[in-house]
């Protein structure tokens, strides 16, 4: 009999990923949805008997489609794939009633052993892999941009789950925004960071296999109290208190995304030692150095929040230019 | 970072030159074990330290070396095996963990090593984290510049005379000035005024209309006292919405001239800041120099005086300090 199964994440290339990952001989009809609000209506309609569902989304998140599952009491086996994988985001989902927690990046045997574990065999002898002539997803080149933007939820899912363990509360995990720019126009994209607000900054350097940036970590300087608070702190919360707590903080965040990034792509970074750019400056100091304001850059935005709390940092991936073409290749074995 | 656990493809015989390398590199090395032992510690280690690998070798590093901030260290080193990742501290958090001389003790004008650290989780085979790899950059070269840039632009702070917002002489330069003008004029015997001014209800301009405002009202108010100036008229930014101005050879029977020009131009004046119309106006206190006068600090303060008869009297307004 055929399953109808139903994927529903925000980014395309999770979708196909996703899609690639499921057994090939399992006899069913393959359906997407981009947010919660679509997966609940196609669920309605009897097309998610199983539903693979990401949290990180917009419109509807992967928590809120949980809890319309429940209140309609839908009739469907639900898998959470995340890539925010905080001890506290898989009792999150399986107190809404998910069967199971998947971390992203999806591997086929997983999915073929947890699937199996809820007894579903895989007896379609027509070995073709049906779902990816699916009529709701075609083989069209997936958006680059959006593959970027799934390798950096992955990665920063990771660096989210050890700030969470370093600071033992739960992290917010937005999803991340990749933009195009000429490092001139980066002060103009971090819109929600005022031009007048107290930041401090570090930076980063990576390079290897051809892919070579800088991760930029921006803290907001009224998070220091909170942070302080959590860190269990004590004393005087002065600049040399300020600057352990950033090192400490951007030590983990810079290297836990990164890594993040090179184990997905398969690459061992070379990571330069962290310099601090400045204590109380504003956003426009921290590119003034800069030796050309008009090379091209590839950035990823990730900006990190704790419940409850006052804290506000940004982790920027910057990649250069020249670093595009082999990270594109990288990226392409990531659907093989 | 490079694996040299995963020896995979090294020949033994290879392992000789390799660790030759390890010996030689210009970076301290030196793994540990959950206990804080010294399990390896490399000739910069060793060159730098005066203790030999033997020596140390399953010593505790703090009881080798009580200058190390243990608990510090310590906090570090839970979260690099708790997290399996690595951490790193540079040179402004703490000057050097490890306290060693200068590499250039003679020429080099720090007196020991700045350094910065990072700690790595060593994998054991069970993907646990048994040691902790540290390494120690000397970047005293770096330090020591940023230092001396530091020292050097806080110096040319204090010798900047100009006040960046107003492009008017700064605080310091003022007093300069005032300070010869009333030596001159005691020597002389010329009269001469000195104006104290601020702006009315400033603080309501930038809790009104934001600080951005606040500057304009006063790069404004800066503005239109240039062109009252005479040539031989000093002015300076005194404070946030204070102004001094020196006029020579004017008695202060004239400065009430000047001043209430300035007023009455300000008064007329209207600063436009995004969609705002800002009305404001000023109140200044003159004061002739008198041979009661001891210092020019005493000329001052009998101009702030007269400003806050001013202030009382309902603001703006000049008036001329009269003793008694």
């Amino acid at each position: 009999m055929t399953t109808q199964v139903l994927i529903c994440d925000d980014s395309s290339f999770a979708r196909k990923q996703m899609a690639r990952a499921l057994p090939a001989n399992w006899d069913i009809e393959l359906n997407y949805a981009e947010h919660g609000i679509e997966a609940l209506d196609l669920i309605r309609q009897g097309k998610g008997e199983v539903l693979f569902l990401d949290l990180n989304m917009p419109v509807m998140d992967g928590y809120q489609t949980l809890e319309g599952i429940r209140s309609e009491d839908l009739p469907t086996m639900t898998i959470v794939v995340s890539g925010d994988i905080q001890p506290e985001a898989m009792q999150r989902v399986k107190g809404l009633g998910a069967l199971e927690f998947i971390k992203k990046p999806v591997d086929g045997n997983t999915i073929g052993q947890i699937l199996a574990s809820y007894g579903i065999s895989f007896e379609n002898e027509e070995a073709a892999p049906a779902q990816l002539t699916s009529k709701t997803f075609d083989n069209a080149d997936y958006d680059l941009d959006d593959s970027y933007q799934e390798l950096a939820n992955v990665a920063m899912g990771r660096a989210a789950d050890l700030l969470a363990r370093l600071l033992n509360t739960f992290v917010i995990m937005p999803i991340p925004n990749v933009k195009h720019l000429e490092i001139s126009e980066l002060e103009m994209a971090m819109a929600h960071v005022k031009s007048d607000d107290s930041i401090s900054a570090v930076c980063q350097g990576f390079i290897g296999s051809g892919v070579a940036g800088e991760a930029l970590l921006i803290f907001n300087e009224s998070s220091y109290s909170d942070i302080a608070e959590l860190m269990k702190y004590e004393g005087e919360i002065n600049e040399a208190a300020q600057l352990e707590l950033l090192m400490d903080i951007s030590s983990v965040l810079c290297s836990a995304c990164l890594n993040g990034i090179a184990n997905q792509l398969d690459i061992n970074f070379s990571l330069g030692h962290p310099m601090v750019i400045g204590q109380h400056i504003h956003f426009d100091e921290i590119l003034k150095g800069a030796a050309s304001q008009w090379s091209k850059l590839l950035t990823i935005e990730m900006g990190y929040k704790i419940e409850n709390k006052n804290i506000n940092c940004d982790l920027l991936l910057l990649i250069t230019e020249d670093s595009i073409d082999a990270l594109n290749e990288r990226v392409s074995y990531l659907l093989e | 970072m490079t694996d040299f656990t995963d020896s995979g493809h090294v020949n033994i015989k290879d392992i000789h030159w390799l660790m030759d390398m390890l010996q030689t590199i210009d970076v301290g090395l030196i793994v540990l074990d959950r206990d804080y032992h010294v399990m390896v510690w490399n000739s910069f280690m060793e060159n730098h330290s005066g203790v030999g690998p033997a020596q140390i070798k399953d010593k505790s590093l703090f009881e080798s070396f009580p200058d190390i901030p243990e608990q510090w260290f310590k906090q570090k080193s839970e979260s690099v095996v708790l997290l399996k990742s690595s951490t790193f501290t540079v040179w402004e958090q703490r000057p050097y963990l490890f306290k060693f001389k200068n590499y250039r003790p003679i020429t080099g004008s720090a007196e020991f090593m700045y350094q910065n650290i990072t700690l790595i989780p060593l994998l054991s085979a069970d993907n646990e984290v048994k040691h902790i790899g540290v390494l120690i950059y000397d970047v005293t070269d770096i330090a020591v510049n940023k230092v001396k840039l530091q020292e050097a632009n806080v110096k040319l702070e204090s010798l900047s005379m100009t006040d960046h917002l107003t492009q008017l002489n700064n605080r310091g330069a003022w007093e300069g000035y005032l300070n010869q003008e009333y030596s001159r004029s005691k020597r002389s015997g010329h009269v001469s005024s000195v104006v104290m001014f601020d702006i009315d209800h400033f603080k309501k301009v930038n809790d009104t209309y934001g600080h951005q405002a606040g500057d304009e009202v006063i790069r404004r108010t800066s503005a239109i006292l240039t062109e009252t100036l005479r040539i031989s008229d000093v002015a300076g930014r005194y404070g946030g919405e204070e102004f001094g101005v020196i006029l020579p050879d004017t008695s202060g029977e004239n400065a009430l001239i000047f001043t209430e020009r300035l007023r009455k131009r300000i008064e007329s004046e209207i600063v436009e800041y995004e969609d705002y119309k800002i009305n404001y106006t000023i109140s200044l206190g003159i004061s002739e120099l008198k041979p009661d006068c001891e210092s020019y600090l005493d000329w001052l303060e009998q101009s702030d005086k007269a400003l806050y008869f001013c202030k009382e009297a309902g603001r703006n307004q000049s008036k001329v300090f009269i003793s008694g």
